[in-house]
């Protein structure tokens, strides 16, 4: 019986895989490799897909998905990075200096906060954060700027990004809180014991334990970051856009769409088969993805095993 | 004994499998423009729920196929988004109209635009124009903020071809938005904004919606024909309709039907 369920766990996957990637095929062989690569407007290349129109010179799969994935880079790197610094010093205070009653406010606060749905941070987001830094942090110069370029509005990479750290934050915090805890007291004794400052103690001792649990909700998070569609597709800004660093500070108020967010704003015209083909494409990059996100955890766990440190 | 014996059970199960297909008549096959799928797919799977007959087998392409479709016969009903050109379409075609598919534009309720020309619609949302002082009648300064659909979108598709025809194209730098809502609300809460919505998203939406030539976006302009945001969704058949394509034709456009009715006016505008 147990097996059986197993079993068909299993075959429930390896279907999925099977549907998805030769779904997913057309797209690639009519691209090659330049699937992932730069090229023209991706928006432009969408809508000659949906459309049935091909551009000028191109077959209607033609398609150059680098935007799409430089915006999944940008918003779930910058996230990820900035969720983890704030996680791991929330974690310390957490465990070694809050007192008792903050304590019991704030840990059951954080375990709630990981379960809202990323719908409700796309309406807070689109609703309050992006008209906010629309008409406060964007200046109309700057809008001008680029008026020729592109149109920023306030649903930009900054929104994203802070929304997606916001979102990721408390699985962090939790599991590198829990992490601490386990920490055995007689570690942390035996370094004050030997002269070690408090902070010293915490950074060699404490937090070194906990690395593979840090390492754990860092792949936990940037995996809800990759997949996050509903939020990003509300407040990124939409547009297939690879906004571009050397533009300064203005970067940051550029539009971007991640993968995920491509394929919920396409899944109207799924009907239409080179738009189907295209969003299974994607679906199968963000499935390897999502594949050797794991595979790197467990790499790099296991190499932290070998130097003795539980997992 | 043992093949034979299968090749009987796996003809039965063949003709099992293929009766219920052949034992209710024929199945419908209408194809035609794209951006009447939504609503003829919606309209083909009601049909046969409330008559118990097969859903018609529905398809997109373009008006144009949809038309040539029907007159070649490799259709029993085409989709036209267009109204029928006399002269350019094949003879012999009979146009039936289903229902009327429009768009209004919207601004911020703080940038109460009382009137735009076609022009200014064109250079506004080509990206010719940039900027609300360039636009009569604005209060709004600085920057267009523009909002577009998702290409996949229907009111996208309805925008283009009503607005901007062939030729023209809604400016790459627009945002587009992957919902009525998410239009409404974004334009809502930029005073800069300009975008665009079927008319069941502008009630209650707190934007401003803009009259065109003079004649104010609502529903009742809409349907006398006033307003100039609309167009037009045809059935074309190969002469009068006959035999099932008449009937679900029939069923799609007779003026009691509440569950036609109830489906057009959720995204377009019911002819009755």
């Amino acid at each position: 019986m147990l097996g059986a369920a197993a079993f068909a766990v299993l075959a429930i996957i390896v279907a999925m895989l099977v549907t998805v990637f030769a779904r997913a095929w057309p797209s690639f062989s009519h691209n090659g490799l330049a699937w992932f690569g730069p090229g023209g407007d991706v928006d432009a290349q969408l809508r000659a897909m949906q459309q049935l129109q091909p551009l000028p010179g191109h077959s209607v799969y033609w398609f150059r998905a680098w935007p799409l994935i430089w915006g999944t880079l940008l918003t779930t790197g910058l996230a990820v990075a900035l969720a983890l610094v704030i996680a791991v010093l929330a974690a310390v205070f957490l465990t070694e200096f809050a007192p008792a009653p903050v304590k019991r406010v704030v840990d059951p606060a954080v375990r709630l906060l990981a379960g809202v749905p990323s719908v409700v941070y796309g309406l807070i987001g689109i609703l309050a954060i992006a008209p906010f830094v629309n008409s406060h942090l964007i200046s109309q110069h700057r809008k001008e700027s680029v008026t020729y370029v592109v149109q920023l509005n306030g649903a930009d990479l900054t929104t994203a990004t802070l929304i997606l750290m916001v979102m990721i934050l408390p699985i962090l915090v939790a599991i590198t809180a829990d992490a601490l805890e386990s920490v055995p007291p007689a570690w942390r004794e035996g370094s004050l014991a030997l002269g070690v400052n408090r902070w010293r103690t915490i950074w060699r001792v404490s937090l070194r334990a906990a690395r593979p649990a840090i390492i754990a909700a860092t792949i936990l998070g940037t995996a809800r970051a990759l997949g996050e569609a509903v939020m990003l597709a509300m407040v990124s800004g939409g547009r297939g856009f690879a906004a571009n660093p050397l533009d300064g500070l203005t970067f940051f108020f550029e539009p971007v769409r991640p993968l995920a967010a491509t394929i919920l704003q396409n899944s109207e015209g799924l009907s239409n088969q080179p738009v189907m083909h295209t969003m299974y494409a994607i679906g199968a990059v963000l499935l390897v993805s999502a594949a050797m996100l794991s595979l790197t955890g467990w790499a790099v766990r296991r190499r932290l095993g070998r130097y003795g440190i539980q997992t | 004994m043992r093949a034979p014996r299968l090749l009987i059970a796996s003809l039965l199960v063949a003709a099992a499998l293929v009766a219920p297909a052949s034992a209710f008549g024929k199945r419908l096959i209408i194809d035609g423009s794209t951006s009447m799928l939504p609503l003829v797919q919606k309209l083909a799977s009601a049909y046969a729920k409330s008559t118990g007959k097969p859903a018609p087998k529905v398809g997109g392409g373009q008006s144009a196929v949809g038309i040539n479709d029907a007159a070649a016969g490799r259709v029993d009903i085409g989709d036209a988004s267009r109204d029928p050109i006399r002269g350019v379409d094949p003879k012999g075609l009979v146009f039936t109209k289903v229902a009327r598919d429009g768009v209004c534009v919207i601004t911020n309720s703080s940038n109460p635009l009382p009137n735009l020309s076609q022009e200014l619609i064109e250079g506004i949302f080509t990206g010719a124009i940039r900027d609300w002082s360039r636009v009569p009648g604005a209060t709004a300064t600085g920057p267009i903020d523009l909002f577009d659909r998702d290409a996949a979108s229907g009111t996208q598709d309805a925008f283009q071809q009503i607005f901007l025809g062939e030729s023209l194209k809604i400016s790459p730098s627009a945002t587009p938005e992957s919902s009525e809502g998410l239009e409404v609300s974004s334009v809502g809460s930029d005073p800069s904004a300009i975008g665009f919505t079927s008319f069941a998203a502008t009630i209650n939406g707190g934007v401003h919606t803009v009259s065109l030539g003079g004649v104010p976006c609502t529903l009742r302009n809409a349907k006398s024909g006033q307003y100039a945001g609309v167009r037009n969704f045809w059935f074309v058949t190969k002469g009068v309709p006959k035999g099932e394509a008449r009937k679900f034709i029939e069923w799609v456009v007779k003026p009691g039907n509440k569950t036609v009715r109830s489906i057009v006016s959720s995204e377009w505008i019911a002819i009755h």
